[in-house]
């Protein structure tokens, strides 16, 4: 008996190829509520959620919930947040704040999601390219970019240098803590992963 | 640098498609005397089909208490789609419906499904407000989402 090779043996292949099992996420937490007629979710004490490729804790996660369905538009996490997550590339992102607000909306055809970090501490991202830090982060995730505003400060953990501006004296490195940098109002730094 | 949040985004919308629908169902208008091993079954209102069924609440054993008290045991509760599609089980192993306030609670066990089985959510303790469709369940609450790759919206 001959053996099959080619696309049409690949596309049999794949037709009785088994389908991929489905993904599964977890939400833990002391106690929840649901409201019904303000269409909200919300956990608190010890929110866990968790899947594949995403860990997230807080201490309280309210989740608006549109009342026609679909995705909610507005969800916020506050309370020593914390996001652990993996890409398809397998790199991972640390990200920490005070409070975490996901936006969704569709304007006009183009799709706005983002999650903004902010509080006290500041929030910080911290991923193969460094520790970056800001009063605000911004993480705009239709166009897979970081924007942080107010204070903003890197540290890499590839070449073990601080960034620093040259309006500032020279930066300490025996400080362990990262100078801030006269930054602009604003900086964008797009972080997708190289092709 | 995809991260899946929206994932439990997703599931927290059809969670809520769950909650609402289905947990009105312990305010619905039940057995109100003691009987054991009940059915009581709601159907849909005209136009619809009226052999439809809307939803069916059974139980092990209704108990009357005074104060217009209802104690039912091994509560199930189960809510239709208009085609006749489940939509969603309730479970719990003891309940107490107040029928003057329509509130429904217990120190025990709650389970909610979504009628496929896809979402998942039981905890310990729990309170329904009928009038202002507001659920709380108070403690070791465990939410669990199962959705396909093709449910996967990549972010």
């Amino acid at each position: 008996m001959a053996v099959t090779a080619g696309p049409a043996a690949r596309a049999q292949s794949d037709t009785n190829a088994a389908p991929p099992p489905p993904r599964v996420t977890h939400i833990d937490s002391d106690s929840a509520d649901f409201d019904g007629n303000g269409h909200t979710v919300t956990y608190c004490g010890h929110v866990r959620v968790s899947d594949p490729a995403m860990n997230l804790t807080c201490a309280r996660l309210v989740a608006d919930l549109p009342e026609a369905g679909g995705r909610p538009s507005r969800i916020v996490a506050e309370t020593n947040v914390v996001i652990d997550s993996t890409d398809s590339k397998g790199q991972t992102t640390h990200v920490t704040g005070d409070q975490a607000v996901y936006i969704y909306n569709v304007q006009n055809g183009v799709t706005n999601e983002t999650v903004t970090l902010t509080g006290n501490p500041q929030p910080q991202v911290k991923n193969a390219q460094g520790t970056m830090a800001a009063d605000v982060i911004t993480w705009d995730r239709a166009n897979n970019g970081y924007r942080f505003i107010g204070n903003y400060h890197m540290v890499s953990d590839q070449n073990f240098s601080v960034m620093t501006d040259t309006n500032l004296p020279p930066a300490n490195t025996s400080n362990l803590a990262a100078p801030k940098i006269n930054s602009p109002a604003s900086i964008t730094n797009n972080l997708a992963a190289p092709k | 640098m995809k991260m899946k949040w929206s994932s439990a985004v997703r599931v927290l919308s059809v969670f809520a498609v769950l909650f609402v629908s289905g947990a009105r169902g312990p305010a619905q208008p039940g057995p109100v005397g003691h009987a054991r091993d009940f059915t009581s079954v709601e159907y849909y209102d005209a136009p619809l089909n009226q052999t439809q069924m809307k939803s069916r609440l059974s139980g092990a054993e209704t108990q009357p208490l005074p104060g217009g008290l209802l104690v039912i045991k091994q509560l199930k509760l189960e809510t239709f789609t208009t085609n006749g599609s489940p939509q969603a089980i309730i479970k719990a192993p003891e309940c107490t419906y107040d029928m003057q306030n329509g509130r429904a609670s217990s120190a025990g066990h709650l389970q909610l499904q979504s009628g496929d089985g896809k979402i998942r959510v039981e905890g310990d303790g729990f309170l329904w407000r009928q009038d202002d469709s507001f659920l709380t369940i108070s403690n070791h609450v465990h939410t669990v989402i199962e959705t396909g790759p093709e449910m996967n919206t990549g972010l």
